[in-house]
Parts: C-alpha cells; structure tokens; sequence
C-alpha cells in the first residue's frame, strides 16, 4: 500500500470536510475480510482517516453521485472511472461544479472478491493507456508512464470462434437470476423505469428463464452500445459468473470500427446513438 | 445409531435413487458449485466448499407456472401445476437444512403453499456434514452447527472409509439402502466456528429502526438481488400472468425487497423511498418481522450473503453494529 | 355485470360459479379479494357489497394499470378469478351506540359504502351518521344511484363536495378536510371512519385532530401492494404488520405504533 497516496488523499478529504466544501466524500476503505476493499462514504472530517487506496480498489464509484444528485460531493475516482464521469456529464446526469474530483494516478487493480486477492492485474488494466484520470480537481500519486498491452480484443475473437455460440450463450444466459447487479451496479444505467421494469409494452416479464434472461442481457448491451466505459464492474458483481465483458466490449469494437469513438474520453463528445448529424455515415447494410 | 456407507456405497445408493426420483445434488458449473438435478451420478461434486446458490431453488424456483388457465367453450378451468416425481436433494449442509425448515414456517402454515408442500413433502433431504468452517461461515451464531443434523432426514459425514450415515427421520430411513454396516468409529470434530456476539438482535432491530445507522448503511447499496437470492431464507415473489399464443399461465419468480417496484402501487403509492428504508426492510424482515411470527430469525449463518454482495454489505457485521448501537443507546 | 360509476370507476357484480361456495362465500364490510384478470394478473379489491346482496359479491374498480384495464374491459358473462375474503373488517359492533362520521374521498368511499349501508340495515344502532363524499369533480362522484337512499335515511346526513364544479353543479365547491373543518363534527361518543387518497387522508387528520377526536376514534383502510393476500409473500408489509392479514383495516393509534409509517 503507497501509504504517502492515501495520506495524501485523506488529508484532502478531510480539508474538504472540514471547509464544508463537499457535503461527503465518496472513496473506499478496507472490507470486512480485511483484505480488499468497499466503497466508504465519509460524512465527517474524522472519517477521513478510514479512506485507503490500493490495488483492491476494483469498484466504479461513480455511480454513487446519481443518489447525490444536488448534493455537493468529492469522489475517487480512477482513469478508468473518470470516463464515466465523462460520460454522466456529456448525458447531464451530473454537474461538473458538484463534484469535486479527487484523481489517483492507479497502476491498475487486481483479480479480488471477499477474502480473496490475488496478484494478477485485470485484463483491462494490462490494456489500459491512462496514466492518470481525464478529468480531476485533485491529483494524487505519482504519474507512472504506463506499459500498456495493446488492446487486441482477442477475448472477442476466441468467444466468436466458439463453435456452437447459440448453444454457449443460452446456456450463460440459463445461469441468469435476473439480481439486476449488472445494471444497478452501472454507471450507464440509470433509467428512472427500466426497460425490464415495464409491464406495458412488456419487453421481459418477470419470468426467469433462458430465452427472457437472452432479452434481457442482449437489450442491456444493446443500450450501452457506444456507452459502455469498459469498468467491466458488470462482470465483477454478476453472482453466477455470466461473461458480460465479452457482449460489452464486442460492442465497444464495433462501435470503435464503425464510428471511430470511444465512449467517456470527452465529455462534449456524445456517443453515436444518441446523435443524429446530418452528414451521418447512413451506408450500412445496404 | 451410525451406519457407514463407502464411497461405492453412496454413489451406488445415488444411483438407486436416480432411477425413481429427481436428484438434485452439487454440481460444478464453470468455477462454482450449483444445486442441480443430475442425470448421472457422475455430475456431482462430492468435493465443494459451498454452492453459490442455496438449495431453496429447489423448492421455491426463480419461475415456475402455478396453473394454467384453459378455456372451452366459455367455460374456464384453472389447471394447476404437478410435482411429477420424487425427489431427494443430496450433499446440503446443515444451514441450508435449516433454511430449508425457516421457508417452511411461512409456507406450510395454514392456508399453506400448495405447490410448495406438495414438493416438500415429496423431497427427501440427504445432508452433508462440513469438514471446514469458510471465512464467511457463521452458523453456530444462528442456531445451526457444522454437524446439526436437524431439518434432515439423513446426515452423512465424511470419515477415512467413506460417510457415516445418520438416520434422523422415518423419511430418511425409508431410503437407506439394506446391508450397510454400523459404523463403531469416532465422528469427526466439526470445526469451530468464530462466533459473532450473540445478542438479542430482534430486540435491538426494533430499538434502532430509527436509526441514521441504515441510510449510512445503504450509501454503498446497489439495490440488487443478489444478498435475497443466494440466501437461503428470503423467499419473497413476485406472480403476474403471462398469455402466449394463447395459452395462459399465472407465474411465480423470484423477487426482492430492493426491486424498485417492490412496494409500488399502480397508483404510484411508493412506502419506501429511500435508500436507508429499502435496505432496512430486508434485516427488519430477518431480524424482526420473521422471528415476531415464526420464532426463529431467518439467517442461517451461510455467509453466501457476504461473499456475493458487490459492495461488502457484511450480515455479520450488521448484527454486531446493531449490538454495538444498542449498548451505546443504553448507556452500558 | 358492470356498471359504469364515473369516468373511470367501474362497479363489477360478480356471481361465484360454485353454489356451495357462492352460498357460503361470507364477509363483513372492510374485507377484500383478489380479483384475477386471467392473462393479466392479479390485484386486491375491497368488497363493496353486503353478504346475501342478490347482484352477488360487488366491487369497484378504478382503471390505473394494467389489471385494472383488463377487469373494466371484461364483458357480462366473462369469467374472471377471485381469491378471499382475506383481510380484518371494520368491527361496527364496537361502534353500536356511537355517532359515525364517514369520510370518503373518489375511489376511497368504496370500502365505505358496505359500512353505510349495514348501519343502515340496522339504523337504531347507531347514532347519528354524517356522510362526507368528496371528488375531483362532480362527474367523478361515487356511488351516484345510492345517494337518495343515504340522505332519505333516519338521522343520516350526507354532504357531497368537489374540488372543481361545473355548469350544472350547484353543490359545495371545497376540499374534503375544509369540510370537516367547517362541518365541525363533535368527538363525543363518536367514530370518524376515513379512506381515500393519502393526501386527503393526511390534511382531514390534521383537522379531526383538531377537533378533538383522538386517534383510537379515527379509523381507515390501508392499501399496499400485494400478491398473495395470505401473508406468505411478504410484500404489503408496513413495519411489522401485513396489511393483507392484520389489516386491511386499522385505527389511527395502531398505525402511529407502527414501526413504518404507511
């Protein structure tokens, strides 16, 4: 643990508390294995003191501000995270001038669940090009030049090589209970009503089964098409292990080949399918 | 008295039940352990921590069709669902065998359950005693035990030459098979468990409903489902009908008091609206509302709840807060 | 059968297809069923009738979702589910000898009506009966047909009010919980009996208040989803206790102890 990084990042908590800058600060501190992390909201400037930074810090954060709406709060927030703060902002969900945005400049995290930590960086950290947030008030660490992998998508290319895919992806999609932890936990989803939800039109219904979980999960991916930050928290927090990666980023690379555009890197920017230009690349298909 | 089956024994007894009845039993599926019905006897995993998902699915599914409705003629005839076969449910542990008895206390009191007794009484339990305590495991805390033979009909314990096999009820000893020998042997020390403080947590739910506590808890809930479905006690559904090329069908799923529209009237009468008294709903249901009608708080000690939650929602922790709180309160 | 009581309230008469069940089908005034749109769904539903009624059991449905519109689109002779009678009653034998104020606004008077009219089967039981029936607008006043057998009734008042008149309406243009106010009923010996929307609810409270009734002699009949009906879902539940079994009615004292507030 780089205690000078999460010295730093409690003292500017703190500062902040006791300025009555922020309302709370939203950041991380240690989980009740005493071994990884979960997310910590300090309210008062003692609290400060519980925050750490590590390479557990796995969680997206942001999603937190759109139940703080109106209030002003600071945030951890990783590169990866702070493009889905670019995102909130290019949709209006959150106001620039009601966050305040604390950056870590992250090595990348690791493999975790409860008592569980291992050394292995996540896939999307090896591929990462951030070395630091894109968008921040406050940094903290040093800024590390990073080696990152090239991003290849070859997880992509195995799961479309995969013989029988209809036949594999029922049989991920049979394992679905519906928890909804993919799209609670999502920053990029925050229908008032989701689409599940509705009885009228029924998109899905309440029944738990293959081909309504297949709905389900494909009518998600499909709304995050060119939306998606790749904080791959869906995978993380799906109890029964369901690959979602893989159905977000093929997404993420079709959009990227299509549009050349990646969602989060600039908040003025806003994704493909919620524009329309008149100059729209419309010859698909045809 | 103790029998011991060796592990030919037991996979030629699986196998003798497999022919009349569902077995559902643990089965590896991808990196986890999932309660399943088996076609060979060969699926299970004899050797798993725990499963991901409780056996409750067994007995209240995530879907099931309650009836469906046929029209003749203008006439209308709800016909129900049937629990075809028997059944046995193999390799629980004993938290799960006392879930299993706590969705009991709603279900089969009058006016019971239909389809749930039906496949109750149809289920035999054929338990697994544990050889180790998970760091998540608590069930000494809830009034369970690594070795509680209770809510089954059969335990097993895994010794050197095989599994003793301990008979609990009738049910159980209808299914044992003849020509096992009796076993004279030592049972095996279960393993300890760490407990948690064990307190009057129904009292101190009720003293701190009011508390700050649970809107400070629920900042880092997501609201999903995971916490209701892995446990082996909530049993909260949701029914609507479904029409399909005609046919009609009034089905069951599973659902939680952290959906969204959990409580929500079709008038958009809403009686929980914040986070705090969303996530409070499910411990005051455990903790309070369950053992206020039924006795027994509905928590098991499985700690599958606190190895699944995304955020470290700890039910452990909770129950120690809540003490904690409470000594505070009254100035202890 | 069906008839049409406002824009969107609709009286459904319905006949239970078993005559054993259909001569045995009890209930008192305050509990309700679960009537089945079958291919829609489910929903609870106070009786509205009186047990023996020859129209069969009654209940009024406002159109709000989707079972609701399925029920209000059933035609005479179509088939629909019910599941009951569940639920606790009003207990009017306790209010023998009192005076009784019903307090109803829009689809709220529906649980009242059976009240008002086994006061009146046994009239001399009772005291004086003051009758509030407020609405939206006049259209949306219910149970119509019945107000000449209230008003022409022994020692019982009704007084109708709209929160917005029209041309022909020549009544009381005035909020329910004003007319409280100004109609100043007296507490002594007396039980104010309240259902309709929670905001008129919360106002006419603050105004019984007032005046002096204390809350174990206001009583109302609480809503909640719900989807059994028999207490195994664990849905409809305020704090500790299950609207579909230890309510669906209860005083005002007993829901200020409740843990949650509804």
């Amino acid at each position: 643990m780089d205690m000078e990084l999460i010295q730093q990042i409690r003292d500017k908590a703190r500062n902040l508390l006791e300025e009555g800058t922020v309302e709370g600060v939203i950041g991380y501190e240690r989980a009740s294995d005493g071994l990884t992390a979960r997310p910590f909201f300090a309210y008062e400037p003692a609290a400060a003191e519980r925050l750490i930074f590590d390479e557990t810090c796995i969680h997206d954060l942001v999603k937190y501000l759109l139940d703080k709406k109106g209030k002003k709060m600071a945030i951890v927030v990783k590169p990866c995270d702070s493009r889905a703060i670019n995102l909130l902002l290019n949709e209006e969900q959150i106001k620039r001038d009601k966050v305040f945005i604390i950056g870590v400049s992250c090595p990348g995290v690791v493999e975790t669940s409860w008592n569980r930590r291992s050394e292995t960086l996540q896939a999307r950290c090896r591929t990462c090009q951030l070395s630091k947030p894109l968008v921040y008030d406050f940094l903290v660490g040093r800024e590390v030049a990073r080696q990152a992998e090239e991003e290849t998508y070859s997880d992509i290319t195995e799961a479309k090589a995969i013989a029988n895919k209809e036949e594999f992806w029922l049989e991920q999609f049979g394992r679905c209970i519906r928890c909804y932890a993919c799209r609670q936990v999502c920053p990029g989803c925050y229908c008032p009503v989701c689409f599940a939800e509705r009885l009228e039109p029924l998109w899905v219904g309440i029944r738990i089964a293959p081909e309504e979980n297949r709905v389900w999960q494909t009518m998600r991916t499909f709304h995050l098409a060119g939306r998606c930050i790749g904080c791959n928290e869906c995978e993380r927090v799906c109890p029964v292990d369901i690959p979602l990666s893989l159905l977000n980023r093929k997404l993420e690379k079709d959009v990227k080949e299509l549009f050349a555009f990646q969602a989060g890197l600039d908040p003025e920017e806003s994704p493909p399918f919620a524009t329309f230009k008149k100059d729209e690349k419309l010859e698909f298909g045809a | 008295m103790n029998l011991l089956a060796s592990k030919d024994d037991l996979i030629r007894w699986l196998d003798s039940l497999l022919q009349e009845r569902i077995v559902i039993a643990p089965v590896r599926v991808q990196e986890q352990t999932m309660f399943q019905p088996i076609s060979k006897v060969e699926e299970i995993a004899f050797d798993f921590d725990n499963t991901t998902l409780s056996p409750k699915g067994w007995f209240l599914p995530p879907t099931e069709a309650l009836f469906t409705v046929q029209r003749d003629d203008g006439q209308v005839n709800l016909v129900p669902a049937l629990v075809e076969r028997d059944a046995v449910v193999f390799g629980l542990h004993p938290c799960d065998a006392r879930g299993i008895a706590l969705m009991d206390s709603s279900f089969l009191q009058e006016p019971s359950d239909a389809l749930y007794r039906e496949r109750r009484s149809r289920t035999a339990l054929i338990g697994l005693a544990c050889r180790q305590a998970l760091p998540e495991c608590f069930c000494t805390s809830m009034g369970s035990a690594p070795d509680d033979p209770s809510h089954m009909d059969i335990l097993l314990t895994e010794v050197k030459d095989g599994y003793i096999v301990q008979v609990v009820t009738e049910k159980g000893k209808a299914l044992v098979p003849k020509g096992l020998a009796k076993y004279k042997g030592k049972v095996p020390t279960p393993p300890k468990l760490q407990a948690i403080p064990t307190m009057e947590v129904t009292s101190a739910m009720r003293g701190l409903f009011n508390d700050p506590y649970w809107e400070r808890l629920a900042d880092r809930c997501l609201h999903c489902n995971v916490c209701a479905y892995v446990c082996p006690t909530c049993y909260c559904f949701d029914v609507r009908d479904y029409s399909d090329k005609g046919k009609v069908e009034r089905v069951r799923s599973w659902e939680s008091c952290q959906s969204p529209g959990f409580s929500l009237t079709a008038g958009g009468y809403a009686p929980r609206t914040t986070k705090g008294e969303r996530l409070r709903q499910r411990f005051s249901h455990k903790f309070l509302y369950f053992p206020e009608r039924f006795r027994d708080v509905a928590c098991v000690g499985c700690g599958r709840c606190v190895k699944a939650c995304p955020v470290n929602i700890d039910i452990r922790e909770v129950i120690s807060d809540l003490q904690q709180l409470t000594e505070v309160k009254s100035g202890s | 059968m069906a008839i049409q009581l406002t824009p969107d309230i609709k009286l459904l008469s319905v006949e239970l297809e078993d005559p054993d069940i259909r001569a045995s089908f009890d209930y008192k005034p305050g509990q309700f069923a679960l009537l089945s749109a079958f291919g829609e769904g489910e929903a609870p539903f106070g009786i509205v009738s009186l047990p023996q009624q020859r129209d069969g059991l009654e209940f009024a449905v406002r159109r709000i979702g989707t079972v609701t519109r399925a029920l209000q689109e059933l035609e005479p002779g179509d088939t629909l589910g019910v599941r009951g009678p569940f639920g606790n009653w009003f207990p009017l034998e306790d209010y023998e000898g009192k005076n009784i104020i019903i307090i109803g606004g829009g689809i709220g008077m529906a649980p009242l009506r059976p009240v008002i009219n086994r006061i009146l089967e046994r009239r001399d039981n009772y005291q004086e009966l003051l009758i509030i029936n407020g609405a939206r607008t006049p259209q949306d006043l219910v149970f119509q047909s019945e107000f000449p057998t209230w008003t022409k009734a022994p020692r019982t008042r009704l007084e109708l009010t709209v929160d917005r008149g029209d041309e022909q309406w020549k009544g009381r243009v005035a909020l329910v919980p004003d007319v409280v106010k100004e109609l100043a009923p007296s507490p002594d010996n007396a039980i104010a009996i309240i259902c309709g929307p929670p905001i008129m609810i919360r106002f006419t409270l603050a105004k019984l208040r007032n005046l002096g009734f204390k809350d174990n002699q206001i009583v109302t009949t609480l809503e909640a989803k719900m989807k059994c009906g028999l207490g195994k879902c664990a849905r409809c539940n305020i704090g500790e206790k299950y609207v579909c079994q230890d309510g669906p009615v209860f005083t005002l004292e007993q829901i200020s102890q409740f843990l949650e507030q509804p």
